[in-house]
């Protein structure tokens, strides 16, 4: 480490005449802390002990030199405070006037700086060193496994850190940003995977969502399906075992129990950041048993007025069920591209109103706003014979032309 | 020093043509005193140094040379500090032989030994602020310090010379790296090979003999402020050694348990589409500031993490601030705020019909619902600027004004893991219906 990283002394060179000749005493660390809490940038703090001698006229103030070599440290980051002095064999909080920080000098083409220090009496002094370093850098995955049923999830969280900095710290304190503070030896050139939080019985909501205009058809032989996605959902909440702190981005591997004590995995999705009460959504891939059939009953145009008119559309929606359990569909329309599609391009936002004849077990919520809405529509299990359920979405796109 | 700029009192101080051969006989008095003024705005900084030369009654002769250094020529003044009326400047002669050299013809009515002042400007020194404030846990009162940085790459060193830095845009004509030309040579540009050459030749032979900064000091510099004009002054107190290629970094602000405000922006056309979070104080005697401008400069912000340690939040440079001026510090989208806008119900009426029946002119009408969540544990302010196009009729549900003729402008709070939910309707004017490019506020 210390061919990488060196803090220097300098007892008291007043005016030398060489070039940067050093004589130098090498002050251990004594404590290292990585704060890893931004997302972008990490902050090194180290505490080391400076033996200080007295500043006199004669021979002047203090000089520390800090250098570096191998390490991308911001060097106009670097801050330098003195925190304790030793007194009588034990360290104590500095008085006023006792150690100063006077300047800090920047030596050309070199990764050093130094520090000149004014000290009232010669001293051990405990200064805090802390700077930005480079490429040593963070990440947060999680693994989960759900049970059988789908209906809880133990989710595991993992920190992982990447150290490429060009130099290792021994007996480190990481902060993740959250949690309490723990203790590794991080080497240079090391990648460390942590599971530093563990979450039992996570309850999970199963959502099966389909979308016609992102997704498509779902192959050539049933061009009028599309794909249903399948989503756990998860809530960062007290009540649910989670809520003390928010869920970090990360990529999750999703698991699941089988019924021989055994595991498989169910896929993987990226989880944005989740503050505290917020849900998570996570994407498992697609549902096979679950079939969703679109059509257009029913495309009329009504006349208002010269070349204004309206859209009256019927969207029907056969479901199919294999699942041995009730599924909730949750069917996402964009109205400005069935406008555009069957009438014309809307002039802003597609203005519609919904027909009396849509289904009634169809309950609509445009969340996302009104051209956006999103029918979920609820069909039983499979029986001894699946049967096909079918739904209809009577509406009327106002005012093309 | 001394090998790069002197100051020689030509020992045939006569009347002789000697003087502009290439064999010469001088003495070379010492420099006594140095001042620096150097200024950010420009690569400019004034030097005046005193020194004491030995004169005659009658004509003498004074060379001043300046190798690999980067001075403007046409900069160089002579003044004799005492005897004023006794000692004249002649003539300045720039010998074609030898470049970066001149020669002084001075009339003396006075005999021994007199001090004299020299000036003149040169490139290559500058200074800059930078900031770092430390907030406490809370995120309610912060500890601010500046510190000026020094830079010498002038190609020449400066012993325990005394510094004011000057803030302020001052106008020049010519760039005084330009002006440093060696007689008989092109000049080098600024940024050209050979001007790099010239700062690293002089750079390096500085450095052969420079030492770690710093003279002997048992306090740190104070740095006294005062205005000039429309320019403000900085003087480091005291003398400083700042060698050729290195730089000094001094305190030169410090405030602590200065309150600031923590406000959310969400103002899409500048910040882009997530809030931003800004921390904001004022440069004045109630935020423990106020005693000068705080220059151009970068502020790092760091929280005590509450853990023996720091946290750090960003960094952003801060443009020339006033007295009694905010300071406001953008550090960026905050995660634990999330802004979402959905846009409501539409219809369309009025609609206006052309000689061919085809509409030229609607109303439409949308309401919007711009929802502020807030996951962190305390209260925010919540500042939204947007800008809307065309002959806007706007009615919010909160108290808003116009920031101009076409932005909205709400300001509301949201509690602790809380939302708030600002809806407004809009009822915009198209086609023929549009009669003016405004928003009007209902």
């Amino acid at each position: 480490m210390r061919r990488f990283l060196l803090l220097f002394l300098l007892a008291l060179l007043a005016r030398p005449v060489a070039a940067r000749v050093k004589l130098a005493a090498l002050p251990r660390r004594e404590r290292v802390e990585i704060r890893l809490d931004h997302g972008r940038f990490t902050l090194v703090e180290e505490e080391r002990i400076v033996p200080l001698l007295q500043s006199t006229d004669r021979r002047g103030n203090n000089r520390v030199d800090f250098s570096w070599a191998n390490t991308r440290i911001d060097k106009n980051s670097i801050q330098f405070r003195p925190i304790a002095i030793r007194d009588q064999g034990r360290f104590r909080p500095l008085r006023d006037g006792e150690v100063k920080v006077i300047n800090v000098s920047y030596p050309p083409n070199e990764n050093a700086l130094v520090w000149e220090v004014f000290s009232a009496k010669a001293c051990a002094l405990k200064v805090r060193v802390s700077y930005l370093i480079s490429n040593l850098t963070r990440r947060f995955a999680y693994r989960a496994l759900a049970n059988n049923d789908e209906t809880h999830l133990t989710l595991r969280k993992y920190l992982r850190i990447s150290n490429w900095s060009g130099e290792g710290f021994g007996e480190a304190g990481v902060w993740a940003g959250f949690g309490p503070t723990f203790r590794r030896k991080i080497g240079n050139q090391q990648d460390l995977k942590l599971l530093i939080q563990r979450f039992e019985r996570v309850p999970i909501k199963k959502t099966f969502t389909f979308d016609w205009y992102t997704y498509g058809a779902l192959n050539p032989a049933k061009p009028l399906a599309s794909k249903v996605r399948l989503h756990y959902e998860l809530q960062n909440r007290r009540k649910d075992g989670l809520g003390a702190y928010p869920l970090q981005p990360g990529k999750v591997r999703i698991f699941i129990e089988d019924k021989r004590g055994g595991e498989a995995f169910l896929g993987e999705d990226w989880a944005r950041l989740t503050p505290i009460d917020d849900k998570m959504r996570l994407f498992l891939g697609e549902a096979r048993d679950v079939i969703c059939t679109r059509t257009i009953k029913s495309n009329q145009r009504h006349r208002v007025h010269g070349n204004l008119f309206h859209q009256e559309l019927v969207l029907r929606y056969e479901i199919e069920n294999y699942k041995k359990t009730p599924v909730t569909l949750d069917i996402v329309e964009r109205m400005n591209r069935i406008a555009q599609q069957y009438g014309r391009a809307p002039k802003g936002g597609a203005e519609w109103i919904g027909g009396e004849q849509t289904t009634p077990a169809l309950r609509i919520t445009t969340e996302r706003g009104h051209a956006l809405p999103v029918l979920h529509a609820t069909v039983p299990a499979a029986g001894e014979k699946p049967q096909k359920h079918v739904f209809e979405f009577h509406f009327t796109i106002k005012n093309l032309w | 020093m001394k090998r790069l700029l002197t100051i020689a009192l030509l020992a045939l101080a006569s009347a002789t043509p000697g003087v502009a051969d290439n064999v010469d006989l001088v003495t070379l008095p010492n420099r006594d005193t140095v001042q620096l003024t150097i200024y950010n705005s420009a690569d400019l900084t004034m030097v005046r140094e005193t020194r004491h030369v030995t004169l005659k009654k009658g004509r003498n002769e004074l060379q001043f040379s300046w190798a690999n250094t980067l001075i403007d020529p046409t900069s160089v003044e002579f003044r004799p500090r005492r005897h004023k009326d006794k000692i004249e400047l002649q003539t300045t002669v720039f010998p074609g032989q030898k470049s970066q050299h001149l020669i002084w013809h001075i009339d003396s009515k006075v005999e021994g030994q007199v001090e004299v002042e020299v000036s003149y400007f040169t490139s290559g020194l500058t200074w800059q602020m930078d900031y770092v404030a430390v907030t406490d846990p809370a995120e309610e009162t912060m500890r601010f310090t500046g510190h000026v940085r020094v830079s010498n790459r002038s190609g020449e060193e400066y012993d325990n010379a005394q510094v004011r830095l000057i803030v302020g845009k001052v106008n020049l004509v010519e760039q005084i790296a330009k002006l440093a030309r060696q007689r008989g040579m092109t000049p080098p540009a600024p940024k050209s090979g050979r001007y790099s050459r010239l700062r690293k030749e002089a750079a390096e032979k500085a450095f052969a003999r420079a030492g770690v900064a710093g003279g002997k000091r048992r306090d740190e510099a104070r740095i006294i402020k005062e205005g000039v004009s429309e320019y403000f002054m900085f003087t480091v107190d005291g003398h400083e050694t700042i060698p050729n290629g290195w730089s000094k970094r001094m305190p030169a602000v410090r405030a602590s348990k200065t309150k600031f405000d923590i406000v959310y922006r969400l103002r899409e056309h500048q910040y882009g589409p997530r809030p931003v979070r800004f921390f904001t104080w004022k440069n004045d005697e109630e935020h423990k500031l106020g005693d000068s401008p705080l220059p151009n400069g970068r502020v790092r912000l760091f929280r005590e993490n509450g853990r023996d340690g720091l946290a750090y939040l960003g960094e952003q440079l801060v443009r020339y601030v006033p007295i009694k001026a905010p300071v406001e510090v953008n550090l960026g989208p905050d995660d634990l705020i999330v802004a979402e806008l959905t846009k409501g119900k539409t219809t369309r009426r009025a609609f206006r019909f052309d000689k061919h029946q085809r509409v030229n002119g609607w109303d439409e009408e949308a309401a919007y619902m711009q929802t502020v969540r807030n996951y962190r544990n305390k209260p925010i302010r919540f500042e939204l600027r947007r800008v809307f196009g065309g002959d806007v009729e706007l009615t919010p549900e909160l108290e808003s004004t116009l920031f101009d003729y076409r932005t909205l402008d709400t300001k509301f709070n949201v509690k602790p893991r809380d939302k708030t939910e600002f809806r407004y309707k809009t009822l915009t004017h198209f086609g023929a219906n549009k009669k003016q490019n405004r928003v009007t506020l209902k």
